[in-house]
């Protein structure tokens, strides 16, 4: 993604905030940013942890999810992004969300665009810097040929299953798990 | 806390003994000291058996008063609360009655010890409500741990209440408890461990600030320990425009920051506390207390102590004139030789032997007193700031001092005051059933507090009230 494309997704003055300035920039994730993406996508599977003992996190998460975040970036099919924080915050990255597009073969719309994890750090949240985030994800997906967008999350994540039902999504897809 | 307490304080130890050493062996002898107490106690609740009993509050010249007090009479006086409920206020004794609830799940410095085991703290609790405030309570602990249950238990008992008092609740539990409570029934529900203590720990630090000088607005204030009360007490200094930003919460996992590795866990577990750590520490200081504690104003520590966990050079590295709350009880996270010696301004603790007890006997009677005159709808938190800053001014009649910065519970004519008080500004809210004015509050609440201990003492010398036995301890 180009320079000047990226530049296109700053945000300018999203929703007024009451508590300060901070606002987010969504830009694509550069190799810089690994470290910081990785300990967030982790800090989003231990929130998963908290909803369910099947999703108890492994030792070596954080490598893990530097690994895939690299593959990721490479990925033509992948999507991942990074949210920069301002103010205090400017060029620290605060926020992750990885997508990838994915061939459905037996149903029309025949590309869906599936987002695997959106996280923002705390002083982030209920400013719509979510919203943006999905937004922009939403955006780039469709940009690259998707014609459905669906989101992946534990299902006793209540307040995924109201973020995501709020911006039109339903459920779609049930996957049930048993330990053996 | 507790509210009554041994008159010896822990002496200092002698030696070349290191300052860990120091601090656990006055912990110790402030253990030794309540053990005495707790075999009397012991005694006693064997040979009275309960603390508290109903008595008559109506003549009853012969049975055949009964037609009033009950069959045929009262019907009417049924039918009447049947057109009008409200009028359970006026034609019964709804006004002064309250529950002390409780589902035993955090009892004193016991823990989760169940309902059976609180009731004897209970029946403690509803006697110090009679004795100090007039107010007839009944100890109610319940059969479950579950925060739904115990709203539903709440809600059910409210025909028969004036006001719910909640106690030893486990926090974060306790808050949704009390949010839930004050948000759907039209009685003021208070939580002591909250509420009771945060008004005491905030009318002390208003006359600790006046005393050096500064204002609540530009003051760094660093809270240790995150349960009920400096929880309640963070929410009490919001509403009195303390600067939030340069408010510092530590706990036992360090300071609370917007970051810390738990905060999801907090978001979901604990939202009262999510919430202080988005709008707390604007710095964002990392660490612990020793870090919190550079260049504070301000500390005020209700946590879980262990001896030592306050290091005097922490208390160097504060502010100029630093205030010290230590208010652990029986041993307080820093003793008051030790905060003062490391430069101190002003301490205060929970202890009665120590001057500046902070203590929740000074508010609770007092608020439920008011309320109850006004037969009150709730109990908002302007309430207990009322309460805080009332009893504040009243630290003054006496002299605003270091070592006097709240009226001691033996200055009894404060107490209708700040009933008096809290009744005005439940009118003032328009949460009052019954409007009166702060003279009516006052004589009320003077004769109301008054009558119990005038009570307690015909009884006592009639022999109505058997003397105590055995030998006292204290």
């Amino acid at each position: 993604m180009s320079e000047t494309r990226a530049a296109g997704f700053i945000e300018e003055a999203a929703a007024s905030q009451k508590e300060g300035s901070r606002r987010l920039v969504v830009r694509p994730a550069r190799a810089e940013d690994v470290p910081a993406l990785a300990g967030l996508l982790v800090r989003l599977k231990r929130l998963n942890e908290e909803f369910d003992p099947l999703l108890k996190v492994r030792t070596d998460a954080e490598p893990q999810a530097a690994k895939v975040l690299e593959l990721g970036m490479k990925d033509p099919r992948m999507l991942i992004l990074a949210g920069e924080g301002t103010g205090p915050d400017q060029g620290r990255v605060v926020g992750v969300a990885r997508a990838a597009l994915r061939d459905r073969i037996f149903y029309t719309p025949e590309t869906e665009g599936v987002i695997l994890d959106i996280y923002l750090l705390p002083a982030y949240r209920r400013k719509n810097m979510g919203e943006y985030m999905l937004a922009e994800t939403v955006r780039l997906l469709k940009e690259r040929g998707a014609g459905i967008v669906t989101a992946e999350f534990p299902a006793q994540n209540q307040i995924a299953v109201r973020f995501y039902a709020k911006r039109g999504f339903r459920p779609l897809n049930s996957i049930h798990a048993k330990i053996l | 806390m507790v509210e009554v307490l041994p008159r010896s304080r822990p002496g200092v130890e002698e030696g070349r003994k290191s300052d860990q050493e120091i601090e656990e062996a006055r912990a110790r002898e402030a253990e030794e000291e309540t053990r005495g107490l707790s075999e009397r106690a012991v005694d006693l609740a064997r040979y009275f058996a309960g603390k508290i009993e109903v008595i008559p509050k109506v003549p009853v010249r012969s049975l055949k008063d009964f037609s009033y007090w009950y069959t045929p009479g009262i019907a009417e006086v049924s039918r009447e609360i049947h057109r009008d409920p409200e009028l359970s206020f006026e034609l019964t004794g709804r006004w002064n009655t309250i529950a002390i609830v409780t589902d035993g799940s955090r009892v004193l410095g016991l823990g989760d010890i169940g309902p059976e085991a609180a009731l004897p703290v209970m029946e403690g609790k509803a006697l110090l409500f009679k004795y100090l405030g007039g107010v007839d309570a009944f100890p109610i602990p319940i059969r479950t741990k579950e925060p739904n249950d115990i709203i539903e238990t709440a809600q059910r008992l409210e025909p028969a209440l004036g006001g719910i008092n909640l106690e030893d609740i486990a926090s974060p539990k306790c808050f949704h408890i009390l949010d839930e409570l004050q948000r759907s029934l039209s009685i003021p529900v208070w939580h002591d461990d909250q509420l009771g203590t945060a008004a005491a720990t905030v009318a002390g630090l208003l006359n600790a600030l006046e005393l050096t000088g500064r204002k609540i607005w530009q003051t760094g204030i660093v809270l240790l320990g995150a349960g009920a009360a400096n929880l309640a007490t963070a929410r009490l200094l919001k509403a009195l425009n303390c600067d939030m930003g340069a408010l510092t919460v530590v706990d036992h996992k360090g300071i609370l920051q917007s970051e810390r590795e738990d905060i999801d866990e907090l978001m979901l577990r604990n939202r009262w506390k999510y919430e202080l750590a988005l709008t707390t520490n604007e710095a964002r200081t990392h660490g612990g207390l020793k870090e919190a504690l550079q260049g504070a104003d301000v500390l005020i520590a209700a946590s879980t102590p262990k001896p030592g966990m306050i290091k005097p050079e922490w208390i160097q590295s504060m502010a100029p004139k630093p205030i010290v709350f230590a208010l652990a009880n029986p041993s307080p996270e820093i003793w008051p030789d030790v905060a003062k010696a490391a430069g101190a301004e002003i301490v205060a603790t929970g202890r009665s032997d120590f001057p500046n007890q902070v203590n929740n006997s000074l508010i609770f009677p007092a608020v439920f007193r008011g309320v109850l005159d006004a037969h009150a709808r709730g109990i908002p938190d302007l309430l207990a700031l009322e309460a805080a800053q009332e009893l504040a001014r009243h630290a003054k009649v006496k002299g605003l001092t270091k070592d006097h910065l709240l009226p001691t519970m033996a200055e009894e004519g404060v107490f209708p005051e700040v009933a008096a008080a809290v009744g005005i500004k439940a009118v003032e809210l328009g949460i009052a059933r019954k409007k009166r004015t702060r003279e009516e509050f006052l004589q009320l609440a003077q004769a109301r507090m008054a009558r119990p201990k005038e009570l307690t003492q015909v009884l006592m010398k009639n022999g109505l009230l058997p003397p105590m036995p055995g030998q006292e301890v204290v």
